[in-house]
């Protein structure tokens, strides 16, 4: 059983929840921008939160379902069709075979998530799927889907899809008859707050840096991509120019180039870095950052070491809940 | 004593900054305590990542990371006072690899403009390259990318203000103190001395990387002849 893709759109990519266990080779994580969104389609989908899910990037996407399927469409940045049909996100849907699924713009967000019942057919490289594109690791051939990819999919019926919660008549499609509310965090604009932590060079910054930072907003700037957000916005300096001894970089941290310009990196960030690291991202807000698109305006809202560890605990539940939530409906 | 430094990159990643210099006894603590570390996983750790002077550490939700910060420190405070990483002087694992290096000019496009800046002949840049011993102070900035020192300081220069486009997969650079190998091809700015005919980052491959952060390379000058003949 598969899908071709007809378009890929803007960019579509296949990713799971990451790389692990390479970086001291110099391998970055990688994996999907937007962990909360991915997670939220695969455990609506039945499958485990890991599972190869196709990353959307804006929109312009058109997949068809060579056979029927059950899918989920999760996230933000664009608006999903079946054959014409407007579609909700967050809900299992069943697909008939022959139907297309389109993704249209959409004024805000930037990433969407495809999961499919069961999962994707791919190889693993290094234990995971996800595509990274500068070593041509994972994915199809390394690279993002382009028009003629067919991608296999394993066709499973467990407890969330039993057959008799779905009814396909004449229509191309049919929900589930259950409707879990997921809250995203995404906001609802081209305007978002990020909750930030001081990072481990804050106090080599001057002071006009330091309010700077949390006290005007910088815009995404156009090379933005999956390994870093280039920030625009007032100039950020050292109290005094230096070399710093390289040492690992993660998802999150927000560095600054020799230039002034901040740089967020993100899931395909690579492992080491030498930029002093004037705060970092509360891992919970990274979800509702990798919602953020070119142009997007961003303000960094101060938060301690425990309140962002409180948050990401608060995250993590709500993924618990969900997946508790989908069982006891299909129950 | 420099009392390490621990702070968080994220809220799942903490850093163990020994110092910031590039030193090869500090690189040896920082690998004898990733080996300390791996062979003693604790519930929720992930993985470690090696740098010249500092260790992080992945962890997920299964671990508290304010615990695993204060287990550090301590033990930290028990080993350096007892000078016990101090004295470590060689782990188990690491090797001593012998790396074929063809430096003809044909690889190693930037000799002459080296020979000149460093007033050395080529054959002296070749000897003295060849006749040291590195160390693998980490892997980064791509994937397979060995960081290496430190480079005899007759061949200390600094990078190329305009970085090569394309620098062929395989190629011997130099740069301040230190020496590197090219994985794949990339633009870089790394002045390029010769080139190995090994291949020292295979994805599909077991081991993946030919070298890791703690094990020193031995430079073996061949031949173009020789260096054909590896193909």
């Amino acid at each position: 059983m598969s899908i071709t893709i007809l378009k890929p759109g803007i960019s579509a990519s296949i990713q799971d929840l990451g790389r692990w266990h390479y970086q001291k080779f110099g391998i970055p994580v990688g994996g999907v921008m937007d962990k909360f969104s991915a997670s939220a389609a695969n455990i609506i989908c039945g499958n485990e939160v890991n599972e190869a899910i196709i990353e959307l990037t804006l929109h312009g996407t058109e997949i068809v379902f060579n056979e029927d399927a059950y899918c989920c469409i999760s996230g933000q940045g664009c608006t999903a069709y079946i054959n014409d049909t407007k579609i909700e996100f967050d809900r299992l849907i069943k697909i008939k075979a022959f139907s297309i699924l389109k993704t249209k713009p959409k004024r805000y967000g930037c990433r969407a998530y495809i999961a499919i019942a069961g999962g994707f057919h791919l190889n693993k490289i290094m234990g995971s799927v996800s595509t990274y594109i500068p070593s041509s690791i994972g994915g199809i051939n390394g690279r993002n889907l382009i028009t003629g990819d067919i991608i296999h999919f394993t066709h499973k019926i467990n407890k969330t899809q039993k057959d008799n919660t779905i009814q396909i008549s004449e229509n191309d499609f049919a929900y589930a008859n259950w409707h879990i509310n997921i809250a995203h965090q995404h906001n609802d604009s081209n305007e978002t707050s990020i909750d930030c932590i001081k990072g481990p060079e804050w106090s080599l910054f001057n002071e006009s840096s330091q309010l700077s930072l949390f006290n005007t907003s910088f815009t995404v700037a156009n090379d933005s991509n999956r390994m870093g957000y280039r920030l625009e916005g007032n100039e950020l300096s050292l109290i005094q120019k230096q070399e710093m001894i390289s040492s690992a970089v993660a998802m999150g941290i927000i560095q600054v180039t020799p230039k002034g310009q901040p740089i967020i990196l993100m899931a395909d960030s690579q492992t080491i870095g030498g930029y002093p690291r004037i705060a970092r991202v509360c891992s919970a807000d990274l979800p509702k950052l990798a919602q953020c698109r070119p142009g997007d305006v961003i303000s960094f809202n101060h938060i301690s070491e425990n309140e962002s560890l409180h948050k990401l605990s608060g995250l993590q539940k709500k993924i618990d809940q969900l997946k508790i939530s989908v069982e006891m409906t299909n129950r | 004593m420099i009392i390490p430094r621990i702070y968080s990159i994220h809220d799942q990643a903490i850093t163990i900054e020994f110092s910031q210099t590039i030193d090869e006894q500090i690189n040896m603590q920082v690998i004898a305590w990733q080996h300390e570390i791996e062979s003693n996983p604790f519930p929720g750790f992930i993985e470690c990542v090696p740098a010249y002077s500092s260790l992080t550490i992945y962890v997920n939700s299964d671990c508290n990371i304010d615990d695993l910060k204060n287990h550090l420190q301590k033990k930290i405070n028990i080993t350096e006072n007892k000078n016990h990483f101090n004295t470590f002087s060689n782990n188990q694992d690491a090797k001593t690899i012998e790396i074929p290096v063809c430096y003809d000019s044909e690889f190693g496009f930037d000799l002459p403009w080296l020979s000149n800046v460093l007033k050395l002949s080529i054959e002296e840049i070749i000897q003295i390259h060849s006749e040291h011993i590195y160390r693998v102070y980490m892997i980064g900035f791509i994937p397979g990318f060995p960081y290496m020192g430190v480079l005899p300081a007759q061949l200390e220069t600094s990078r190329k203000q305009n970085p090569s486009l394309k620098i062929p997969a395989g190629s011997i650079g130099v740069a301040g103190k230190q020496t590197g190998i090219y994985p794949a091809e990339i633009p870089g700015g790394w002045n390029i001395i010769g080139k190995t005919p090994l291949t020292i980052f295979d994805k599909s491959s077991e081991s993946i990387c030919l070298l890791k952060a703690g094990d020193h390379v031995k430079f073996i000058p061949i031949t173009k002849k020789e260096f054909d003949q590896f193909q």
